[in-house]
């Protein structure tokens, strides 16, 4: 019986530690980036449309490489390097990013109205967003929802500034989820 | 009871499974990572690191992280060999007693 009792003690050990170790809040900071390229970015359709899509280029492409950096940089800063969710994460990126590319062919090639074919960027947003915070980062799944919402308001009632106002929901959404991040985060250094 | 015999003994102490357990589902570990994890002393941590070490369950590399000197640890396929064959083992002994 006393081997049995030790055993389960071991085992609650051992559990309590992966547990402890298995959450994942995100980085703040990631948030925070890309809560000022939303606030900028979702502005600019509705200020100065030109624009919108060389800063979405720039920004996009820029963003995604700081917060890899960032990513990297946090990992060895909080002593885990976790190889196997780092390439779940690229790979969700970069089948976003494609997404993302494949929304702006209908317009490239003339077959829709770009006023009309730039909303299909907030559902592909939303969906790879969404599906972030389902299969890697909780927070994430509210700005989708966000995003998701804002698409369907934009095509069915077209009001005036839904992108700005989309962004600004966004970029709040993605700051709550960076304070929420930061409240939870252990400081532990390596 | 067969499963008995099956039990890895490096395993047996619950930091060093916990240490296996932790690496199995992670690349790589640092060791003030594992000590905020496990709750241990760094004596007692270096102690059962160094025991997994010398078994070949695992492989240590150094590095620097903001100019201060860190300890990265990872298994090895032997060591993700002999945890797996630990694991079922405990399995089979839970089942046994269970049953």
């Amino acid at each position: 019986m006393q081997a049995t009792d030790s055993l389960r003690e071991d085992l609650q050990y051992v559990t309590s530690a992966v547990r402890q170790h298995d959450r994942t809040v995100g980085i703040p900071v990631i948030y925070y980036l890309w809560a000022a390229i939303v606030l900028v970015g979702y502005a600019l359709p509705d200020f100065a449309a030109r624009l919108a899509g060389p800063f979405w280029f720039v920004a996009g492409f820029g963003g995604g490489l700081l917060s890899w950096w960032l990513a990297s940089r946090d990992e060895k800063r909080r002593g885990v390097i976790d190889r196997a969710t780092g390439r779940r994460w690229g790979l969700h990126w970069v089948i976003g990013g494609v997404g993302f590319l494949l929304s702006a062919l209908p317009m490239v090639t003339g077959h829709v109205d770009p006023a009309f074919g730039a909303t299909t960027f907030l559902l592909t947003g939303g969906l790879i967003y969404a599906f972030a915070g389902v299969h890697l980062e909780r927070p994430m799944l509210w700005s989708g929802l966000i995003m998701l919402a804002a698409y369907a308001v934009l095509v069915i009632f077209a009001p005036p500034y839904v992108w700005t106002i989309s962004g600004i929901v966004i970029a709040f959404a993605l700051c709550w989820a960076g304070v929420a991040a930061q409240r939870q985060r252990r400081p532990v250094m390596s | 009871m067969k499963a008995l015999d099956d039990l890895v003994p490096v395993f047996e102490h619950r930091a060093r499974l916990a240490i296996g357990v932790l690496l199995a589902g992670r690349g790589e570990i640092s060791f003030s990572r594992f000590k905020a994890q496990l709750e241990l002393t760094d004596g007692n941590l270096g102690a059962q690191l160094r025991k997994l070490e010398d078994a070949g369950c695992i492989a240590l590399r150094r590095d620097f992280v903001d100019r201060k000197p860190v300890t990265w640890y990872s298994l090895t396929k032997a060591g993700r060999k002999l945890l797996d064959q630990h694991l079922h083992a405990l399995q089979a002994m839970i089942a046994e007693t269970a049953g």
